[in-house]
């Protein structure tokens, strides 16, 4: 296993450009999701990593070697497509061989290691069904089986989950963060879905434009967001009005100390979590809807200003229910805010 | 419960049946009949003289140019459809060379021996042209009513042909299988040997099949480049429009017979080597 | 590698080429070419060999029988083939390996070989039958089968016409109302594709209509050729550039749908 560093990398097609002047470090071993919406340069960053685009500028480099201009077949990494990746002239076993006799690896050691892998990744029934009667879920688990096949120094997986339904993507999630644990192996992960990329990375770098803007574990990056971006991007948010006053900034009923994000910033960013409700008949809010979420009970509440939307305890509201009158507060364990920038009126 | 037959689709079903049946079964299974009866009664002397002689001459001829244009046709057609796919731009040339291979594709024609007598022909422009450069086009040999002359003429058709069958199938194999080959370490060759050329086999199987019905069934281009080749369908038409000679049309209905069997082996030999290849779609 | 790749496509495109400049050159330049030299390349050129060939009576008489005919192939071809490829394709399924099977039977039986079937025969038990020229109509649109049904097919598959088929029963539609509402509308293409497959034959048949003494587009040309050389080439010439020109239209309206035209094999 080895670190992975690119320096300095950007890479524009034609007037677009997919990425300024991207430094990302991966650790040995590690796991890290870039996440961002389309074109965001997430997916050019993995295409330069895997050697399939030239860097207009910046290096890319593996425990300490420049591997810039190696052609991709020389970089021993392995890749696991969205989808249809898979040969399909080859079964799911012959897939995975393919890969070791790439590696002119002996045909005692190739048995070996294709039983030991369709084994990890729970694929010993079908391993031997051609690509197209398979399931979605199964064939990614063959392609991830091929990926660490060779064993990669570097293991690149491009949205491999996006193509499949909701529960076979959640059980695949965590088998692919169980073998990447097991198997040790550094990982870059991209995808567009948040909920993914916080379960299953060790640091998630959510990307926007071209730009990294923040790389941080994911507790961090949800209560701590660096940017605007980054906090509307990952999880839900309130944006509500805050003062400047002595001590720090006024929001709702609360002072707390506030990082501007920016010159003018006066908006602050307020997760549906960090916010309470007091049953008031002359409170300023009232209830309009309100959503189940097991546990969580999340209530939309409109007063003069915007609508906010605040998680509340189930047991502690069991019957809370539209035309509710509230009053609605900072919990009083929220001990800093961002603060962003209104956004200009269109 | 589901009924074994759907209703709908028989309605729509037996008109379609018995159109193939009354158009390609009655006349076929008609002049099937009348082979086996030379002569008013039941014998296989017809049969017999269609594989003697000239006429044996006639389908080792057909059965060489076939497989020649279409092995040469196919391999060029192949690698035509696969240049032109790694090539995006000039944006008109894929639209050009389409509509155009779709004509050439049709053109067993007199048109297009034409084309070719003008070009390659004692009087052609072509040449014309080398013999001013010093070569001879006659004296090397090369006629257009010879073996070599019909096979440069019938791959004008059946390149065209191949790369309307093949690029369906070319356009087919997916960027990402490549990529998936290439991160695996596998070299550009390594990924045609053990991916892409396994995945044409099924394709490019069956258009060879096309080809060689195409060239074997060719009638016009032959007839006007050579009107004496001893090839089958110029034997057929000989036949047909000759004097009736007793005993000559039966003939004629046994060389049809003899040429029906040897295409319709070909199909099922292409089908039975596609399901050996195309394990994978179908299995 | 590019380098290679290059110089064969200008090789093809050389060997496709120069026939047919080769030709042109025979049918409006009125220089043998015994007698041609570098100075005269640029004498004697006139169409109006060609013109002449427009107003002859005969020409237009062969022309129209010709596009007859090919309006009367694509038209049963998308009657009798159309529903049937629809209902085995959402219906029966099962059936398809077979359809597979019956539509390519027609390459087995080319022309030069079914007219001798048609002559022993339809000739002898249906005489009037043969004597109408558009008896051609349904052995071409046997002929045109391996490529238009496949076209079908592959449009069918393409818009999901079982789920389509499904969406519009649960509305309450009859299967007739479906094909025609819903399936066709969707499929405008393949039904281009298999249309421009089906005209692109008949357009350029000869032995069957020859043989049978029909006077078609290509038969016309044939014998024209014999008595007029020159304009004979330039008539022919001109019939394969607006085919070509035709299907090229086609070819724009198909891709912009992202649709290929193909011709599918086995």
């Amino acid at each position: 296993m080895a670190d992975v560093r690119m320096i300095g990398v950007r890479k524009a097609f034609g007037s677009t450009v997919a990425l300024s002047d991207l430094t990302l470090e991966i650790r040995s071993g590690e796991l890290i999701c870039l996440l961002g919406p389309s074109g965001c340069g997430k997916t050019t960053a993995l295409r330069i990593l895997a050697g399939f685009e030239k860097p207009d500028a910046g290096t890319v480099e593996v425990g300490g070697e420049d591997i810039t201009s190696v052609p991709t077949p020389k970089r021993g990494f392995g890749m696991v497509f969205q989808e249809y990746s898979l040969f399909p002239n080859m079964t799911g076993r012959a897939n995975v061989d393919f890969a070791l006799k790439l590696r002119k690896a002996g045909a005692a050691e190739r048995k070996e290691t294709v039983d030991r892998l369709l084994t990890i990744t729970g694929l010993t029934e079908h391993a031997d069904k051609f690509p197209h009667q398979m399931s979605g879920g199964q064939r990614q688990r063959v392609a991830l089986a091929r990926a660490l096949a060779s064993q990669p120094r570097l293991l690149l997986l491009d949205e491999p989950l996006s193509a499949l339904d909701a529960k076979v993507r959640d059980s695949l999630r965590e088998e692919i963060r169980r073998v990447q644990r097991e198997v040790g192996v550094t990982t870059l992960f991209v995808t567009h879905d948040q909920h993914e990329a916080l379960a299953i990375a060790d640091r998630v770098g959510v990307m926007s434009q071209g730009v990294l803007e923040q790389l941080d574990p994911p507790r961090a990056l949800y209560e701590s967001p660096a940017t605007a971006f980054v906090a509307g991007f990952v999880g839900t948010v309130n944006r509500i009005p805050a003062e400047r006053v002595d001590g720090g900034w006024r929001v709702l009923n609360r002072v707390v100390p506030g990082r501007p994000a920016s010159e003018g910033a006066s908006l602050a960013v307020v997760r549906p979590e960090q916010l309470a409700i007091d049953m008031d008949p002359a409170g300023d809010g009232r209830v309009t809807e309100t959503t189940f979420l097991g546990p969580l009970t999340r209530a939309i509440v409109h007063r003069t200003e915007a609508p906010l939307i605040v998680d509340v305890l189930t047991s502690e509201f069991p019957t809370l229910a539209a035309g509710a009158p509230v009053r609605v507060r900072l919990r009083d364990d929220v001990d800093d805010v961002l603060l962003i920038e209104a956004p200009k009126p269109e | 419960m589901r009924r074994r037959f759907d209703t709908a689709t028989l309605v729509v079903a037996v008109p379609f049946l018995a159109f193939v049946g009354l158009f390609l079964f009655v006349p076929t299974l008609g002049l099937a009949i009348k082979a086996f009866t030379p002569g008013g009664s039941l014998g296989f002397s017809a049969m017999q003289r269609a594989l003697e002689g000239s006429y044996r001459t006639a389908f080792i001829n057909s059965l060489s140019l076939s497989l020649t244009s279409a092995l040469i046709g196919g391999v060029v057609g192949l690698l035509v459809a696969l240049s032109l796919h790694s090539l995006s731009r000039p944006k008109w040339l894929r639209s050009t060379v389409d509509s155009w291979f779709a004509v050439a594709a049709q053109l067993g024609g007199i048109p297009l021996a034409f084309a070719f007598i003008a070009a390659l022909g004692t009087q052609g422009i072509i040449t014309k042209v080398l013999g001013l450069a010093g070569v001879s086009v006659t004296e090397s040999g090369f006629s257009l009513s010879e073996f070599w002359g019909l096979v440069l003429v019938y791959l004008y058709f059946q390149i065209p042909l191949m790369f309307l069958v093949m690029m369906p199938a070319v356009g087919g194999l997916r960027r990402t299988w490549a990529e998936a080959a290439s991160i695996m370490g596998a070299s550009s060759a390594r990924y045609w040997r053990s991916v892409a050329l396994p995945l044409l086999v099924p394709a490019f199987l069956g258009g060879l099949l096309l080809l060689f019905v195409n060239a074997f069934a060719a009638y016009a281009t032959a007839y006007v480049l050579n009107p004496g080749a001893q090839i089958v369908p110029l034997q057929i038409r000989f036949l047909l429009q000759g004097n009736v000679i007793t005993g000559e049309q039966d003939l004629a209905y046994a060389i049809v017979l003899w040429t029906i069997t040897i295409l319709l082996a070909s199909l099922i030999l292409v089908a039975l080597l596609q399901r050996r290849t195309a394990k994978w779609a179908s299995a | 590698m590019r380098i290679l790749r290059n110089v064969f496509l200008v090789a093809v495109g050389l060997y496709f080429l120069v026939p047919l400049l080769a030709m042109a050159r025979f049918a409006f330049q009125s220089v043998p070419v015994v007698l041609l030299t570098p100075e005269k390349l640029f004498e004697g050129w006139s169409i109006s060999g060609l013109l002449e060939v427009f107003s002859n009576p005969e020409f237009q008489k062969a022309a129209i029988t010709s596009l007859q005919l090919m309006v009367l192939s694509i038209a049963v071809t998308l009657v009798l083939l159309l529903p049937v490829a629809a209902l085995v394709e959402i219906r029966a399924p099962r059936m398809r390996t077979l359809m597979a099977g019956i539509t390519l039977l027609p390459w087995v039986v080319p022309p030069i070989a079914l007219v001798v079937g048609v002559a022993a025969t339809f000739r002898n038990t249906v005489p009037w039958f043969l004597a109408s020229p558009y008896s051609l109509v349904p052995f071409y649109v046997l002929w045109a089968l391996p490529f238009s049904y496949r076209a079908l097919d592959a449009g069918l598959r393409a818009i999901g016409a079982r789920t389509l088929y499904e969406a519009a029963r649960v509305m309450g539609a009859s299967t007739f109302t479906i094909i025609v509402r819903v399936i066709v509308p969707n499929m405008i293409g393949a039904i281009i594709a298999a249309s421009v497959l089906t005209a692109a034959l008949v357009l350029g048949e000869f032995a069957f209509a020859a043989l049978l003494l029909k006077e078609t587009l290509p038969t016309f040309m044939a014998e024209f050729q014999r008595s007029e050389p020159r304009a004979g080439m330039a008539l022919a010439l001109a019939v394969m550039l607006l085919t070509a020109l035709i299907i090229w239209v086609g070819v724009r309206v198909l891709r912009r749908r992202g649709m290929e035209l193909q011709a599918a094999g086995v």
